[in-house]
């Protein structure tokens, strides 16, 4: 008996990784050497001893003689191998159409979301970056206490933080105060434009990077009763941009025009039609204007900007601005104020502030978007890789005939990484006239992009479309690439290759089951938003908004309206209120029973004597609000009596309560109802008579015969009363579909997503199909001959697809729904239930759809002639 | 001159290869060494040395048969050549002359 024979072999991972390192000139001697002696060792000392002798000395062959010499550089002039690789990558293309095209659009769709996620998000993170002294420049924010209240992030802070910043700061060397309130009309020559602007500190210029086409930078808004205009502003007003020293009307002040300026970038997030001097508040004081420069809790729309000076930091600059709100907070009740600094550059995209300049993308929807777009480009490289996994055995022979020649594992690899990148460079092509098509789609898709993104293309932008068609190349071909550079010569050319296919069908179910999962994910998600939504939009508010007509009367008297509007047959009844409900505007305060103890929040609204009548509020005790009553009537949900121990609603009548700090007497009880949206819980409510209130909505009830007719009735009516005026006027279902607006944003967002995803998976889906069928095309025939039925075939063929995708299903339910909890339910109070088969029917339906689809392919193979399928053989 | 420098290793492993004669591959040299110097000689270290004298053109190389021991991996056998056996005997005449100076006393003592 041989040595071989009685011992192990040598420990083949050292073997392998002595293999990997050497030198191939020396590995065969060297390695035989040292297997040699190890036989023997293993005779002299047993095995455990000589291999690890064995070990010794492989490391002990780690030295430069033994080492395989790295290649830096191919010599040789490569260009005709670079030909062909190219040629032979065209053929490919176009010998099989079905499988290109499938590859090229799939692609491409998916590229055409990438396309705009990138474009979207370089947008994004352009904001604001214009600004010389943008590393400098810091806001002041304002955290607002409301002492036992509520504690809010606002943008905003008061002016009176800016002015004493001003006066005695040592850390910013400058400061710019800007009220946004230079909205409205501007009048020139008898003429009305309508404008957005800002008051701003005569730093402004100085401050900020807003070239001046014409006017002097230093002096632009150093007097009152200055103002700058854009460029755009000017061309409309005057057609011309020389236009400094004219004098434009503004709510009967004069302003003149110090500069015309260029018009600010899209990517600004101080956007602006003109901007006024700030000192034209000083110059001509008003209550309103003494509050807004003084007052420590006016802050709703007054900004501060400074330059931290070059010789302070951050921490010197929040201790000064601590200091200041300390003295400031002693001074008031009711609140507290914390400032923080926001730098320039982190205010777009923004983190969820409240009083916002102009509207600021959150940060949130930004993810979204980006993460939406990678799972469907995933998905797609998947079906580039799926099916070139697939053709790889038609393609062994030619890497097997490569390799003969001389190819190395390498330039393999790079041949058909190049091929994956040929076909998403194809893809890009295509996927550029989608993404024109669709951008102005995705613009319009919800409010926050509609009116911060414009979606333009940059020559920045196009190189990052260039570096993402290379990258998606790269993610798609790297798998197949890696599988057929890892071909065995030997096998293909001796006609083995069922080996290697098992393990690729395998990795090629995976693949077909990750998208499968995906795309039942995505429609059951879409499916339980759209259902929330609906039930949001249909929900049992406790009174009806049917037919309800709000207009928006800001504060006007509605006697006038409504006898005009009386006179009006389409018109059923009519009443007000101070604010809608079911639209996200709330108020609450405290409320406690007459001895001032047991207070508890209570959300409240002011409304007519005709409110309740009106909308059908269902009053089970007591009356409603009467004329001749006392003033400090109140009308109360049964949920208060509750909270306050008022008894039933029988006994509650005629009882007081406490809100403000007056008393109001309890005349009738209502049914409690949603007066917020699902996001909120029901907490107690009342309805407060207040007969001096200005009121804001007067919602009008139509008896729904020519909806269109009164609708234009009413409007005419209002044109005669207020001819100046806008007509602002809603249905009430549109306000509350309008509330839900985030949702349904998401909805089309993930809608159109899931489309994608789906439309993606289902074309990867025929083309394996194709690609089974076709390989099978013989067994099936010769099954047909020997007398399989047609049902049998088809059976035969779908098996497989239909276990990946329950498996998927299986998968993808419980994920999405989870999902869905998190994402969608997370802080919604009122929930749809959701059943089993609201879940699997979702799965059903794509399961169902994807089956179809491989059937007309098993269909076709299974009703072939025999004839044709064997005749060629 | 690069080349004709001949360590005290190397010289070991050509003096080796000659004494084995025709039987001159990895494992017996080694084994050799080993035998004769009483030391372990690793077959990495062996390598090397076999390449600069390949290089110096002191050595040729055939490949010989394979057995199932070497997991039918080829051995690779040695021969010294003239340069070499040359360059062997300049190394022991000029070890040869220093000897024949060296004073009879040096050694008395030991």
């Amino acid at each position: 008996m041989s040595k071989v024979e009685l011992f192990p072999a040598p420990p083949k991972r050292w073997t392998r990784f002595f293999e990997w390192f050497c030198n191939e000139v020396y590995f065969e001697e060297l390695q035989g050497d040292l297997e040699e002696r190890y036989f023997r060792n293993c005779g002299r000392f047993g095995v455990r001893k000589s291999k690890a002798i064995y070990r010794k000395e492989i490391l002990r062959m780690f030295r430069p003689s033994v080492i395989k010499k790295i290649k830096t550089q191919y010599q040789l002039n490569n260009s005709a191998m670079y030909k062909n690789y190219l040629m032979v990558a065209f053929r490919n293309l176009s010998r099989n159409k079905l499988f290109s095209s499938i590859n090229i659009v799939g692609l491409a769709v998916s590229m055409a979301v990438g396309l705009l996620a990138i474009t979207f998000v370089s947008e994004i993170h352009s904001y604001d970056q214009f600004h010389d002294f943008k590393s400098d420049i810091y806001r002041i924010n304002n955290l607002r206490i409301n002492i036992g209240r509520s504690t809010t992030d606002y943008a905003t802070t008061s002016l009176l933080m800016g002015r004493r910043l001003q006066e005695e700061s040592t850390n910013f060397d400058m400061i710019v105060p800007i009220f946004n309130g230079f909205n409205g009309d501007l009048i020139h020559d008898e003429k009305h434009f309508q404008i957005k602007g800002q008051y701003a500190g005569e730093d402004f210029l100085n401050l900020f990077t807003f070239p001046l086409l014409s006017g002097n930078p230093e002096l632009a808004l150093s007097e009152p009763f200055t103002v700058l205009i854009t460029e755009e502003l000017a061309i409309k007003i005057f057609n011309a941009t020389d236009v400094v020293g004219e004098v434009l009307e503004k709510n009967e002040e004069l302003y003149t025009i110090t500069g015309v300026l260029k018009n600010p970038p899209l990517t600004s997030h101080i956007k602006f039609d003109a901007i006024a001097s700030l000192k034209t508040f000083e110059a001509k004081p008003s209550p309103r204007r003494t509050r807004i420069l003084n007052d420590w809790g006016t802050m709703w729309s007054s900004y501060v900007y400074g330059r931290l000076s070059k010789n302070s930091n951050l921490q010197r600059a929040q201790e000064e601005l601590d200091r200041i709100a300390q003295e400031e907070n002693a001074k008031v009740e009711h609140f507290r104020i914390e400032p923080h600094m926001e730098s320039l550059t982190d205010i777009f995209p923004g983190d969820g502030k409240n009083n916002q300049m102009s509207i600021v993308m959150p940060k949130r929807s930004i993810n979204q978007v980006v993460i939406l777009a990678l799972i469907v480009l995933f998905s797609a490289c998947f079906n580039y890789t799926n099916l070139s996994i697939a053709r790889s055995l038609r393609r062994a022979k030619e890497v097997g005939v490569r390799k003969v020649v001389g190819a190395k594992k390498a330039q393999l690899y790079f041949q058909f990484i190049l091929e994956a990148i040929l076909v998403s460079v194809l893809a890009l092509v295509i996927a550029f006239f989608l993404f024109k098509l669709i951008r102005p789609g995705f613009i319009e898709l919800n409010s926050y992009t509609l009116s911060t993104t414009t979606l333009e293309l940059t020559p920045k932008i196009y190189l990052y479309f260039s570096i993402f068609a290379l990258l998606i190349g790269f993610l798609a071909g790297t798998l197949p690439a890696l599988l057929m550079s890892k071909i065995k010569t030997i096998h293909v050319l001796k006609g083995i290759s069922g080996r290697s296919s098992s393990k690729g069908f395998n990795l090629r179910r995976v693949i077909v089951g990750l998208q499968f999962t995906l795309s039942v994910g995505f429609v059951i998600l879409v499916g339980l938003a759209q259902k929330q939504y609906k039930y949001a939009l249909n929900f049992d508010l406790g009174y009806t908004t049917d037919n309800i007509v709000n207009i928006y009367l800001d504060g006007r008297d509605p006697s006038l309206l409504s006898t005009e509007l009386k006179k009006i047959p389409g018109v059923e009844s009519l009443s007000t209120i101070y604010f809608l409900h079911s639209t996200g505007t709330l108020n609450s305060d405290y409320v406690s029973n007459i001895q001032g103890t047991d207070s508890v929040i209570t959300y409240n609204n002011y409304i007519d004597y005709d409110y309740l009548d009106n909308m059908n509020h269902k009053i089970i005790a007591g009356q409603n609000f009467t004329a001749d009553g006392p003033a400090n009537q109140a009308i109360v949900t049964e949920s208060l009596l509750q909270k306050l121990s008022l008894g039933n609603p029988a006994e509650a009548i005629g009882k007081e309560f406490k809100f403000y700090n007056q008393n109001r007497l309890i005349v009738g009880v209502v049914e409690n109802f949603h007066y917020g949206t699902i996001f909120n819980t029901l907490q107690p409510y009342a309805f407060i008579l207040d007969r001096d209130r200005e009121m804001y909505y007067m919602n009008v009830k139509l008896n729904g015969n020519d909806i269109l007719g009164t609708m234009d009735k009413i409007e005419k009516a209002w044109t005669q009363l207020y001819p100046e005026e806008e007509f602002y006027a809603t249905f009430y279902s549109d306000a509350i579909e309008r509330t839900y607006s985030g949702i349904s944003s998401s909805i089309k967002t993930f809608g159109l997503l899931a489309f994608v995803a789906i439309s993606i998976s289902l074309l990867g889906l025929l083309g394996i199909a194709v690609y089974t069928t076709q390989s099978r095309i013989k067994e099936i025939t010769i099954r047909k001959v020997l007398g399989a039925s047609l049902n049998n075939l088809v059976l035969l063929l779908s098996k497989n697809f239909l276990i990946i995708f329950l498996i998927s299903s299986v998968v993808a339910i419980p994920l999405a729904y989870s999902l869905f909890k998190s994402l969608v339910l997370r802080n919604i109070e009122y929930r749809i239930s959701v059943g089993f088969w609201e879940l699997a029917g979702e799965a059903l339906i794509i399961i169902i759809i994807a089956l179809l689809t491989i059937g007309s392919q098993t269909f076709r193979a299974a009703k072939s002639s025999p004839a044709v399928n064997l005749r060629d053989e | 001159m690069k080349g004709t420098y001949l360590g005290e290793f190397q010289e070991i492993v050509l003096l080796t290869i000659i004494v084995l004669n025709e039987n001159a591959y990895g494992v017996t040299i080694q084994d050799e060494i080993e035998k004769r110097t009483n030391r372990t000689v690793s077959r990495g270290a062996l390598h090397t040395a076999l390449t600069r004298l390949d290089e110096k053109g002191f050595i040729t190389s055939i490949y010989g048969g394979a057995t199932s021991e070497r997991g039918g991996r080829r051995k690779r056998y040695y021969q010294v050549t003239n340069l070499g056996k040359q360059a062997l005997q300049e190394a022991r005449s000029i070890r040869d002359e220093l000897w024949s100076q060296v004073p009879k006393f040096a050694f008395q003592n030991i």
